[in-house]
Order: structure tokens, then C-alpha cells, then sequence
């Protein structure tokens, strides 16, 4: 009797969970836990990871990423094509779509807030809208865009969180006198057209959003989404609380779940850890300039970087600070950036090769040198610390300095470093944003290494004209091949983004790009 | 000198305190590496980034000019806005405070409602097992770390026990009371175990004393004796040490705060130097200063209370 109860039971459970992964449920509210909390709600003129990650929540684009964070698909507009030329851009937009409050989306408030985001003096992202020479409506359905030269990131650009269409007459109806004032005012309770509305924010501690009725997007079950009522940020800044919070079952998700726990949380019951796959890349910048405040640098001799990359174990830091998690980088872009080359990692070990480089180089007998680390981050001491007896081989006195951040970003823009550990993560899904930064010297002097190389310089200017993508990707793949063979970093690994769900969480997810996706997540009620 | 006197000096001693304050922590944040742009910007911040930001905040401006601006911001009594929050740092700090105070009021009490009975039997049963074991206790409490200690409180009495909830400020007045209690707790710990030891001293040192064994001479009962005359001289020298932990509670508050996700002005302080929220820094610590000078004359007015000859 009892086993035929248990039978009937456990057939039943199947059938539930076998219908259960279809069928959506509605309503709930999913509370996620973050380890910081945003800082400022606009979309122009906001700086921080924390703020743009969530920002498409809020704030609808043109467009959207995909969910492998490589293509477009569409958002607030139906339809988009480039000119044959590759000097305009024609969109339009869909049909009955309307901001949080009601108001409707109009191509004026398109117009309003491209200018506004293309704009040299607002915030720091408008160089992704560059080559935008102006945005007309054409009619009531339909925006041009004219562009100054052929911009193949044009339709990713769009996606940006930067590129979100906003209310132009609640946005200018807002107290202040400037444009920063106005945003100030507006985004204490911001008017997008994104799946949820900003509810209430209590800053340090929690964010409410609740679900945007006029939203425009359908779910799989015919009705409009999101499924859920609303999301809850929680801002829990102990990485240990978070889990915790997690375990106890106070909170649906958490993010940044260390890789030390990662292994111990994919075999608990009752919990999904989600590794999404991210752009997200750790590596050693070099400063590679002769002379460093008067003194001859040692790294900016070819051979010696070499030496240290060979003598660097990528396999075995991933092993000792990402637990496994991680994987050596193949180029100095994530592979799931676009017009990424490259399928072995760069430098394997070897360190008898390493010793031989060091013996040619001009430093036969070593040298002394620093890297500057972030006080307090296990992951980057964890490197300093490996690396330090790694190089002590080659005869590299390594000296680790903790530092706060504030402070190595003013080293590091000085150039007055020697080395430092960082990480990248792009955010959009095209290669030219990273290779801006990492290879082409005039945006910062190549991470500020003061790198240079006329070839790489020339066809990345190249490429930023270049609609023709068989030439683009051929221009991308020897960029890659010299920036990865001469350039000014130590390649370290790529990691995705860990994030741990109750098992009654479905559909949520953390795009390549980190934006976190709720408008298709939903509970098990 | 009177009381209200006394009390009138004390608050006008406070006025020269705080301006060298505000100077000190004026020059204090701009001596620290990097500035509020790059630090709002990042590693890939770009030269014209970081003018603009500055030009905006005013921070390219003269040092002498920027101070003249913030004192006469102090002055009227706006603190500015924050540079990373973009928000007025007054309603930051009018968020945030009442908080840290809070825990920290909690934490006082119960630092003071463990310290004093068992400083009591620690002293009564001196070098007895029930001093031994009241001492061991608390020298464990001591020499644990805040975080740690912290950590254990919520995985037992949080995540497991559910007693208590797993950190986060809760909704309203008496939620955000019951989220206090394991972070005050944990708080309170050291600070009660240092209280406890000086008390248990002071409590040796009066019971010894001629005035006491004179009372019990008179045939005084013996808890009066305790309560009239050797309670209230052995806690002088307490409260002087009570008042002076106040600083460090509130120091303590800052990585209680953090393990515990409670949004208080510890981590927003904290938040604010990482950041290099120059405005924050500043109104922040002003405030602070002022709840610690306040709290320093609350203790020295308690101070004469029990010892008349103080306020002499």
C-alpha cells in the first residue's frame, strides 16, 4: 500500500515537473540579491556597472541584445535596415507602444533622446553614438538616422543601455535648470517603457520595481509580460550573508557568488548555480613605456614579457583562484565577443622557454618590479600571490601592492605603475568597444600602458568604417594576432558570471554583456 | 559652577572641535590618492571625462575657494550632493544615521545590560569559578573578530534556528528593531566585555574601601551598600570608558553593517571614501563628530552626576 502511494506520488511529481518546465506561471515577486546597490538611474548620464546592468529593466531600446549577447533583435522598433552605403540607418517602430505612465512612445521622444545620448558633453557612453551625423522622424513610425561614415556597430549601439528612449516631456518637465539637475529629478522616479517600473528605492538596501503594464512584449502563454508582479533588490554586500540569505530562502537569487563556493552551492539541494557565459576577462596590464618615473623599465623589453607570459601557469591560477571555474584566455577579447580568433590558449606554460627568453632578453639576471592589487580582493591577491612565485623562476622579485581602487586608477592614468590586475567586461556586443581600450593607443594609450603599434592603430580606424564583414573579421583577426603575440597584458582567463537561484526560479538570466534579464524570468507559485 | 553653566561651556568648547574638524577632514580627503572623477569613472575614464566631472563639481577649482564654498555650505546648512548618488548629502545622512545610531544605542544597552550584573559576581566571587568562567566568556567575546562573529550569530540564530532574520534592514520601526538585535549583539560583545573588566576592578577597589566598610559599620543592609555606595563610585571611571567606546561602536558599526547588509552611515562612509565622495566624507564626518561630541558631554554630565566634585 505504501509503495503504490510512493509510485502514485513520485508519477505525479513527474507529470508536474514534466508540464511544470512548459507552462509559465504569473505573479510573484523575485527578490535578487546584488552586492552593491545602483547608484543613478539615468541611462545617459550614469558610470557604473551596478547601474547599467539593471538600467534595461527600466529603460527600453530600439533594440535588444540576444540572449548569446552577439546579435540584435527587435525592441521598441519592428523593423531596421543600414543603407546599402552604410550611411543611414532607417527604423520603425512598433505600433501602440507607450511609456510606464501611459503617455505613447512617439518619434519625437526618439529623436529627444538620441540627440541627447549622442552628445559629447553628457556622460561617458555617447562615443558609441559617434558616427550619428543626426536622427530625423521621418514620419510618425519611422526614424532615420544619418551617419557621418559606415559604422558597423551602429545596431548593437542601439541595444546600449545608453541608446534607451525616454519621455522627452517628463524628462523636461523635471526640476532643474540643466540637462544633470533634470536627470537628477527624473530618476528618482523614472518614465521608461521597460518591463518594470521603479517603485520604490531605499538606497543601500532595497530597490522595488513592479511590473510595467504597458509593456509591449508578449509572453509564451499569449499575455504580456513580464510574468512577474515585480522584482526586489536586496543590496547585500558580505559575499557569505548573501548566500546565506539564499540558503535560508529570504531571497530568490544572488549574484557575484565567489568561485570558492561555487562547487559547494551546484551540490546543494534545492539550489540552481548558473554559470552564464560572460565577456568577462582577468588579466595583468603591463606598463611598457622605456623609462618609468626616470628609471628604465624592465617590461618594456619584448623578450621579457614573453619570458613572464611562458613562466605565467594561467591553467593552474585557474585552478587556484577560480576554482576551476574559469578557462585561459584564447585573445585578449572574451570568446564570446564577436570577431574573436583564436581557439588555444596564449602562452601555455613552459617555463624552460620562459628561462631561455629571460637569458636573450636585456634583463638576463632579473629585476625587481610591483603590481598593484585591490586591497582586500582575494581573487586579485590570489593572482599577485601566484604570479610572485611563478616569476620568482625567471628570477622576478614581485612585490604586491594593495591598494584601493581610487588609488590605482590614479597610478594607473599617470602611468606611473608598473603592473596592475584587471578585468574587462564589455558592453556591447561588437569587438571594437575592448579593442578601443586595450589596442588602439589614442583612446587611452593602450590600458594606459603606453603600448603603440602604427599597424593595429591603423586597422582598427579601419574597421570602425568597415561594412564589409568578411574584411572586418579579417582586419579583427590581426589585430588579435599582434595585440596577443606583442601586446602590453598577461592574458590571465575568462570567467562567467556565477549566480545562484532558488530551484523555483525559471527564465532569468545574465546576459554576456551583464545586463540581468527579469522580463521572462517567473516562480513556481 | 552650576549646572547650567557647566553645560553652557561645554556646548561652546564644541564650536572650536568642530571647525577643526571640518579643516581636517576638508584637507584630509583631498590628500588621498585620486579624485572624486576617476573614481566615479573608472579605469576607462578618459581624460575629458574626468575634466568635465570636475569642472562640474567644482573640484578644479583653487583649494581656498572649495573650502570658502564648503563652510558656507556648512554655515547654511547644506552639506551638497553626492558625487556618486547624486543625491543631497544631508538626506543621505538623515537616511543613514538614525540607523548606525540605532545599533549603536542597542548595542550600548546591551553591552551595559550584560557588563554591570556580571561585573557584580565577577567582583563578589572574585577568583571563584563564577569569576573564572564570567571572565573566560567574555575574553573569548574579545578577541573574536566583529565579521566572525557576526557570520556565526547568522548562520545559527538566522539560517538555521530562524529565530532571527538573515540580515537586511526590514520595513518600519519595530521590523528594523528585530533585524537589530543579532547585529547589536554582535556589537556589544567586545565592548561589553571590556566594560565588565574595568567594572569588575573598580567594583574590587570600592568594596575595599574605608567609606564602604563604614556604611556596613552603620548596619547598613548590604544592597544598599551596593547600590548607594558601591555601584555608583565604581561606575565613574566606567562611564569616562563607555563614553570613549562610543567611537569605536560606531567604528565597529562599519563592518557589522556589512555583514549584516544594514544600510547605515558606517557603510555609507565607507562607500563614500572608496568613492571618494568628497562631499559625503565631509558631511558625514561632521555629523559623526557631532553625535560624539554630544555623547562625550552626555557622559561627562553623567559623570557629575555621580561624582559632584567633576563639574567643579
Amino acid at each position: 500500500m505504501t509503495r503504490l502511494l510512493m509510485t502514485g506520488a513520485s508519477a505525479a511529481a513527474l507529470i508536474a515537473l514534466a508540464f511544470g518546465a512548459e507552462a509559465q506561471e504569473r505573479g510573484g515577486t523575485m527578490t535578487y540579491g546584488r552586492y552593491a546597490d545602483s547608484l543613478f538611474l539615468d541611462p545617459v548620464l550614469n558610470d557604473a556597472n551596478v547601474d547599467i546592468w539593471i538600467l534595461s529593466n527600466l529603460y527600453d531600446t530600439l533594440l535588444l541584445p540576444t540572449e548569446d549577447g552577439q546579435g540584435v533583435e527587435a525592441g521598441l522598433a519592428t523593423d531596421w535596415s543600414v543603407a546599402e552605403d552604410g550611411l543611414s540607418v532607417t527604423l520603425t517602430m512598433r505600433d501602440g507602444i507607450m511609456f510606464s505612465d501611459g503617455t505613447p512612445i512617439t518619434t519625437e521622444d526618439v529623436v529627444w533622446s538620441l540627440d541627447r545620448a549622442r552628445n559629447p558633453e553628457n556622460g561617458i557612453w555617447n562615443f558609441l553614438l559617434a558616427s550619428i551625423a543626426s536622427v530625423e522622424a521621418t514620419d510618425d513610425k519611422t526614424v532615420t538616422l544619418t551617419l557621418s561614415q559606415p559604422d558597423p556597430a551602429i545596431l548593437p549601439a542601439l541595444t546600449v543601455f545608453n541608446s534607451a528612449i525616454l519621455p522627452k516631456a517628463a524628462f523636461e518637465a523635471a526640476a532643474g535648470a540643466t540637462d544633470a539637475e533634470k536627470a537628477q529629478a527624473f530618476s528618482e522616479a523614472p518614465i521608461g517603457s521597460g518591463p518594470f517600473v521603479l517603485e520604490s528605492w531605499e538606497r543601500g538596501s532595497t530597490m522595488r520595481l513592479v511590473r510595467n503594464e504597458h509593456y509591449w512584449a508578449t509572453g509564451e502563454d499569449g499575455q504580456p509580460l513580464p510574468y512577474l508582479d515585480g522584482v526586489t533588490f536586496e543590496v547585500i554586500p558580505d559575499d557569505a550573508t548573501r548566500i546565506l540569505r539564499l540558503q535560508s530562502g529570504e531571497i530568490d537569487g544572488a549574484e557575484l557568488i565567489p568561485f570558492a563556493r561555487v562547487a559547494e552551492l551546484q551540490n546543494a539541494p534545492g539550489i540552481q548555480m548558473e554559470l552564464f557565459p560572460s565577456t568577462r576577462v582577468e588579466y595583468i596590464t603591463l606598463n611598457v613605456r622605456p623609462e618609468i618615473e626616470g628609471e628604465a623599465n624592465p617590461l618594456a623589453d619584448p623578450l621579457v614579457r614573453e619570458a613572464m607570459n611562458y613562466a605565467a601557469n594561467k591553467e593552474a591560477i585557474v585552478q587556484v583562484v577560480t576554482f576551476g571555474v574559469g578557462t585561459p584566455q584564447t585573445s585578449y577579447m572574451s570568446s564570446a565577443t564577436p570577431l574573436h580568433t583564436g581557439t588555444e590558449p596564449l602562452f601555455p606554460y613552459d617555463l624552460a622557454r620562459a628561462q631561455e627568453l629571460m637569458a636573450q632578453s636585456g634583463y638576463p639576471d632579473g629585476f625587481s618590479t610591483t603590481l598593484l592589487v585591490l586591497a582586500g580582493n582575494q581573487d586579485e591577491i590570489g593572482i599577485g600571490t601566484a604570479l610572485q612565485q611563478m616569476w620568482s623562476q625567471i628570477g622576478i622579485d614581485l612585490e604586491l601592492q594593495q591598494v584601493d581602487n581610487a588609488t590605482r586608477t590614479e597610478e594607473y592614468r599617470n602611468g606611473t605603475f608598473d603592473m596592475r590586475v584587471a578585468a574587462w567586461t564589455n558592453d556591447i556586443a561588437d569587438p571594437g568597444q575592448i579593442t578601443s581600450y586595450f589596442a588602439y593607443s589614442p583612446t587611452i594609450d593602450a590600458l594606459h600602458s603606453g603600448w603603440r603599434n602604427e599597424e593595429v592603430d591603423q586597422l582598427f580606424e579601419a574597421s570602425q568604417s568597415e561594412t564589409d564583414p568578411a574584411t572586418r573579421a579579417e582586419q579583427y583577426a590581426r589585430i588579435q594576432e599582434i595585440f596577443n603575440s606583442t601586446g602590453p597584458t598577461i592574458p590571465l582567463y575568462e570567467t562567467p558570471y556565477p549566480v545562484a537561484l532558488q530551484e523555483r526560479v525559471h527564465g532569468f538570466v545574465q546576459i554576456p554583456l551583464g545586463n540581468n534579464i527579469f522580463r521572462s524570468a517567473w516562480l513556481d507559485q | 559652577m552650576s549646572t547650567p553653566e557647566y553645560l553652557a561651556r561645554r556646548l561652546l568648547q564644541l564650536v572650536p572641535t568642530l571647525i577643526a574638524i571640518l579643516v581636517v577632514v576638508f584637507a584630509l580627503v583631498r590628500l588621498l590618492p585620486g579624485d572624486p572623477a576617476s573614481a566615479i569613472l573608472g579605469d576607462r575614464a578618459l581624460d575629458a571625462d574626468v575634466e568635465r566631472i570636475n569642472r562640474e563639481y567644482g573640484f578644479d577649482r583653487p583649494i581656498p575657494v572649495q573650502f570658502g564654498i564648503f563652510v558656507r555650505q556648512v554655515l547654511t546648512g547644506d552639506l551638497g550632493d553626492s558625487t556618486s548618488l547624486k543625491v543631497p548629502v544631508a538626506q543621505l545622512i538623515a537616511e543613514r544615521l538614525p540607523i548606525t545610531m540605532l545599533l549603536t544605542l542597542m548595542a550600548a544597552l546591551i553591552s551595559v545590560a550584560l557588563a554591570v550584573p556580571l561585573a557584580f559576581v565577577a567582583a563578589l566571587c572574585r577568583d571563584r569559578l563564577a569569576d573564572g568562567m564570567i571572565r573566560g566568556a567574555f575574553q573569548v567575546g574579545l578577541s573574536m573578530p566583529v565579521f566572525y562573529l557576526g557570520l556565526i550569530l547568522l548562520t545559527v540564530f538566522g539560517a538555521r534556528l530562524g529565530w532571527f532574520p538573515v540580515g537586511g534592514d526590514g520595513d518600519g520601526l519595530l521590523d528594523l528593531l528585530y533585524h537589530l538585535v543579532l547585529p547589536a549583539i554582535t556589537l556589544a560583545l567586545s565592548l561589553a566585555a571590556v566594560l565588565m573588566r574595568n567594572l569588575r576592578a573598580a567594583i574590587i577597589d570600592v568594596v575595599d574601601a574605608d567609606y564602604v566598610t563604614f556604611a556596613r559599620s552603620k548596619g547598613l543592609r548590604g544592597s544598599l551598600v551596593l547600590l548607594r555606595h558601591v555601584l555608583r563610585n565604581a561606575l565613574i571611571s566606567t562611564v569616562a570608558l563607555f563614553g570613549l567606546s562610543i567611537g569605536t561602536l560606531l567604528g565597529g558599526a562599519v563592518v557589522t553593517e556589512t555583514v549584516f547588509a544594514i544600510p547605515g552611515a558606517g557603510r555609507l562612509m565607507v562607500d563614500s571614501i572608496t568613492g571618494r565622495d568628497y562631499p559625503v566624507v565631509q558631511g558625514l564626518t561632521l555629523a559623526l563628530a557631532v553625535l560624539v561630541s554630544l555623547t562625550f558631554l552626555l557622559t561627562d554630565l553623567l559623570q557629575a552626576w555621580l561624582d559632584p566634585r567633576i563639574a567643579r
